[in-house]
């Protein structure tokens, strides 16, 4: 799903929910961009396992010295637990593949002066 | 894979006493400047001037580059800090070394007071570069070139300190086998090239890409600009020590000039490659530091020529070109980067738990832009007449821009204290 775009698998049956935990962390910004986490292209996958009731979360960040990294990461897990209290939350970080600006949403590039 | 862990208490009251200690200290500078405007049109070496270049370097300039590196040091070596105690001794030492010198300067006693802050100044750098090294030398992975840039500026400082205290000594013993000011020259080049730029480059040139979301970042560029400007300090030193300021001097400053001609490129690719259009205040103090830099370094070939002309006007154009670099340069960087890295910190100590469960302020929504604004605007006002005083030789222009400073240094602080008094809204 890099670029924001969440393909929905009718036969999955947490397609839906994973749908709506996407638009939950559209609350989560980067504080320096002042942009959402989902327009900003940083999460590449939403995971739901239902039998251990946990969501995983793929993400990476725009930079890998970035100082607001913690915070950031923290956030989605803060954002993972209040909105889904019955779910155990998990942030995986990757840097594979790399950020770069292709990545971003339009609305992402709207909001950045961009369009 | 997880990112380390970038904030701590600790770190956090390391990091928030190096900024307000260095924000005191930029008060208290222009109070020393704004009495001593007569000195500013006299020789270099004097009493006030020392301890006023003294107060600029270490207390201002030093200070809250040993703050931030605490913070940084971690983000650029992928490190935790190989100790949190260290900066502590460090900190408390750098406060008595630099008061014993100051005053000592100030009223000019080259006894036991000068020699015993030189000292303990020395200890507290010598503890600065080993948390540095020892940092350093845990991370495993290929050092970036950030991290050389870092440590070598250390290696400087650490070099500029132990000059600086054999010149104390001199004061009483004379036993450097030159003139006091040939070591002079020295001692500062190596403060302001060795341990400044080289700092500042390694510094900016990972923070600009990140503040810009810029796409295009060449290290290439980086390497280059590394090995000029080392070479360029080495060559002028060993030049200058044996020969004194000479033709080749010219050569040396063109190798100097060209290295920083390289990372203003780097810097100007990252602007042009920026994701986040909007500039920002601080970025704008940034800009005009670079551009007060750009301006210093090019007073140094007046200086050259008159030198070489033996013509009194070199120590004119030497105070013109000290003035332009720790008052413009370093001060524009630091009024404007302190309002991009502190309240980050702050941020992340008062909502780093409760970011995403609800909506928060942002870091910049930490300090008032109405009071960065005044400041920015005082500061370009002392820009204008201290320097329109100072190439004219108006004392009154002088003292009005002084004035300016004075004032910039104060809401500068008020806000600086805003943003540490910030207490933690939710809505």
């Amino acid at each position: 799903m890099i670029g924001g775009d969440m393909e929905i698998d009718i036969r999955d049956k947490t397609s839906f929910f994973k749908a709506q935990v996407q638009e939950s962390l559209r609350t989560v910004l980067d504080p320096e961009l002042d942009v959402n986490i989902i327009d900003l292209g940083l999460v590449y996958g939403i995971d739901v396992n239902e039998e251990t009731k946990t969501i995983t979360v793929t993400m990476t960040l725009s930079s890998q010295y970035c100082p607001m990294g913690d915070a950031i990461l923290q956030s989605v897990e803060n954002c993972l637990e209040h909105f889904y209290p019955a779910y155990i939350p998990k942030v995986e970080l990757t840097w594979e593949p790399r950020w770069s600006y292709e990545s971003l949403t339009e609305e992402g590039l709207r909001q950045l002066g961009r369009r | 894979m997880k990112v380390i862990n970038k904030q701590s208490e600790a770190l956090y009251k390391i990091v928030v006493g190096h900024y307000l200690f260095s924000a005191l200290c930029f008060v208290i500078l222009t109070m020393m400047l704004f009495h001593s405007v007569a000195e500013l049109s006299g020789h270099y070496f004097n009493p006030r001037i020392l301890a006023i270049t003294h107060m600029a370097a270490l207390g201002w300039g030093t200070t809250i580059v040993f703050g931030a590196s605490y913070q940084l040091i971690p983000v650029i070596f992928e490190k935790d800090l190989y100790s949190y105690r260290l900066p502590w001794v460090s900190f408390i030492t750098f406060i008595a070394g630099l008061t014993l010198l100051v005053c000592s300067f100030w009223q000019f006693d080259s006894g036991l007071c000068m020699q015993l802050g030189g000292l303990l100044l020395l200890i507290s750098i010598v503890l600065f570069a080993l948390i540095v090294f020892l940092t350093a030398r845990t991370n495993k992975k290929e050092a970036s070139i950030q991290q050389e840039f870092m440590v070598t500026s250390t290696l400087w400082l650490a070099g500029t300190a132990l000059l600086g205290v054999l010149l104390v000594f001199n004061f009483r013993f004379a036993f450097l086998p030159k003139d006091h000011l040939h070591f002079l020259k020295l001692h500062a080049h190596m403060g302001i090239a060795g341990w400044f730029l080289l700092l500042i480059i390694g510094v900016s040139s990972k923070l600009i890409p990140m503040f810009l979301v810029s796409r295009k970042t060449n290290d290439k560029l980086l390497n280059w600009c590394y090995y000029l400007i080392n070479g360029a300090l080495i060559a002028f030193l060993i030049d200058t020590y044996i020969n004194g300021i000479n033709t080749k001097t010219y050569f040396i400053s063109m190798v100097l000039v060209s290295g920083i001609l390289i990372y203003l490129r780097y810097v100007s690719d990252c602007f042009r490659s920026r994701i986040k259009k909007q500039i920002e205040l601080p970025i704008t103090n940034t800009i005009i530091s670079f551009v007060l830099m750009l301006a210093g370094v090019f007073v140094l070939p007046l200086i050259i020529y008159y030198q070489l002309k033996q013509d009194p006007q070199t120590v004119h154009y030497t105070t013109l070109y000290g003035s332009l670099l720790f008052m413009g340069w370093l001060s524009a960087l630091i009024l404007g980067q302190a309002f991009k890295t502190l309240p980050f910190i702050v941020w992340a100590r008062k909502y780093e738990h409760l970011a995403g469960k609800s909506k928060t302020p942002l870091p910049a929504d930490l300090y008032s832009k109405l009071l960065l604004r005044v400041q920015t605007i005082l500061f370009l006002a002392f820009c204008l007449a201290f320097y329109l005083g100072f190439i004219l030789k108006s004392e009154p222009i002088t003292s009005a821009g002084l004035g300016c400073l004075i004032l910039t240094a104060i809401v500068y602080f008020v806000n600086l204290v805003k943003v540490l008094l910030h207490k933690a809204i939710v809505n």
